[in-house]
């Protein structure tokens, strides 16, 4: 069931995303025609086509969290609930369909940002700057030995984990939100800050009992492999942070989708 | 099991209204049932709580002998009250949803009542009138081969002469195992297609019965008990 959820999903955001997509490469390739000419007579044109790009990556940031608070609340919560709640389907399976498809989008938007900036700037200056770069990280990341391709795959996890961790997040207020009958957009908002404050007040808790220890810690790491292995328990503890805040969220809001839903 | 749907000490409320009074109540399976009641008596609430959309304060639904969930939902059909179809499907893109999610879906039965109600599928539902968007829905509900049939007010919107033809269909699609509760306050246009009735007022079951049995003892039809019984 999980595969046909995400299938009518990935349906119902694609239709948003990617004309976003296509804009954002298409003025990336006017930017890199203007920037090609570079003529004085194209100033004002060049500044309103960089502008436009501008805007739309930011467009396409705000979209993406617009459309994953939208498709939770609106296909679960309003009157497309009606038919997502009578489905055959396991509670949890929605949350999971609704959460993979967050990632998906976050990823790629990343992605197609990233590329629609290569596509416009790169030329042969840019082409050797970077990979004079590239020679000069390349041989410090290898000296770092495995732990560089570790800290890499931590890096990987943490962001993975934390988009779903703050996507099921938003879900839990939105959930908490529709608990009440009168002002759900407030209370939602109100349990989205009082998360924040809660996770604030754990942290501290834990961090003043442990601050001296973790003070010790860091500052005794002088040479160049201490650090590294400093940095993977960083991470890893980031990511120990963020899963299981996350796993709190997301039990949260199933047991309530499940035992307190009431569908207006 | 005999019964379909029971519900014991069924109570729900909400901020400010009680709108299901201790409900004691048991459908049989394979009959077809009106739900009859003056607007907010709560025939809504209950079938809200049939499908697990709401949950109860306190008390038991059960369907087939199971509280609300996976197992229940495979063999209830429902039809709400408002429109839960998204307006950028067209009608063939939800025949095919519902044939992915509904494995007793019967794609042909879909296409021949679209056939004959006039409704092409290849629309987009954001283009369709209200009406229309009923009678599809309808449609996709009625096209189940379910156990039971949860339908609110399912011909409140559609004209008298597709009321007719949708009556038809109900009767003369369900199978005899299959039980269909219909909520309505049009009760003279359902009347003739009852078994039973259970009329429901403030959250308190009024009368259960058989319509057999108000024609032979009141000696009147049920929409003349309804106006009686719910006088204002």
């Amino acid at each position: 069931m999980l595969r046909k959820l995400l299938k009518y999903e990935i349906k119902a955001t694609s239709r948003i995303y990617l004309p976003m997509y296509a804009l954002l490469i298409v003025f990336a390739l006017i930017n890199k025609f203007f920037i090609a000419v570079n003529a004085d007579y194209l100033k004002i044109p060049m500044m309103i086509a960089m502008t436009v790009f501008v805007v739309i990556i930011v467009g396409i940031c705000v979209m993406t969290l617009v459309v994953t608070i939208q498709r939770f609340n609106k296909n679960l919560l309003t009157d497309e609930g009606y038919l997502s709640f009578t489905l055959p389907v396991k509670v949890h399976t929605h949350v999971d369909a609704k959460m993979i498809v967050a990632l998906l989008w976050s990823v790629l938007s990343a992605i197609v940002g990233v590329v629609s900036v290569f596509v416009m700037a790169i030329n042969e200056d840019t082409i050797q700057k970077w990979s004079k770069f590239m020679s000069e990280l390349i041989p410090a990341f290898n000296s770092l030995g495995a732990a560089g391709y570790v800290i890499v795959l931590e890096g990987i996890i943490l962001v993975v984990v934390a988009t779903l961790s703050a996507a099921v997040k938003i879900y839990a207020a939105i959930t908490i939100g529709n608990m009440s009958s009168k002002h759900r957009l407030l209370v939602g908002l109100g349990a989205y800050l009082g998360f924040g404050v809660i996770e604030q007040i754990i942290v501290s808790i834990f961090g003043s009992s442990m601050s001296s220890r973790i003070e010790i810690y860091f500052r005794n790491l002088d040479t160049i492999a201490s650090k590294a292995a400093g940095a993977e328990t960083a991470l890893l503890w980031l990511i120990v942070y963020t899963l299981i805040f996350g796993a709190l969220y997301y039990f949260l809001t199933n047991w309530m989708l499940k035992k307190k839903l009431n569908l207006e | 099991m005999e019964n379909i749907l029971e519900c014991q000490n069924l109570v729900k409320f909400f901020p400010g209204c009680l709108a299901l009074n201790s409900v004691n109540l048991a459908v049989p399976k394979g009959k077809i049932v009106g739900l009859l009641g003056p607007n907010g008596s709560g025939k809504s609430t209950m079938i809200k709580l049939a499908n697990g959309l709401i949950t109860p304060t306190s008390g038991k639904i059960l369907i087939n002998g199971m509280e609300p969930g996976i197992e229940t939902k495979k063999i209830v059909s429902y039809l709400p009250e408002r429109t839960y179809l998204n307006d950028w499907m067209t009608v063939n893109n939800m025949i095919e949803f519902f044939c992915d999610f509904y494995t007793d879906f019967n794609k042909q039965k879909a296409y021949d009542m679209l056939q004959r109600l006039g409704v092409d599928p290849s629309l987009r539902l954001k283009t369709m009138s209200k009406g229309t968007k009923e009678k599809v829905q309808l449609i996709l509900v009625m096209s189940r081969e379910a156990e039971l049939y949860l339908l609110d007010e399912p011909i409140g919107g559609v004209d008298p002469a597709a009321r007719d033809y949708i009556l038809d269909t109900i009767i003369g699609n369900y199978n005899e195992n299959a039980t269909i509760i219909i909520s309505t306050h049009l009760i003279s246009d359902v009347e003739k297609i009852l078994d039973e009735v259970i009329f429901i007022n403030k959250g308190n079951i009024v009368l259960a019965s058989t319509v057999d049995d108000i024609r032979e003892h009141e000696n009147k039809s049920v929409d003349a008990l309804f106006r009686e019984v719910f006088k204002c």
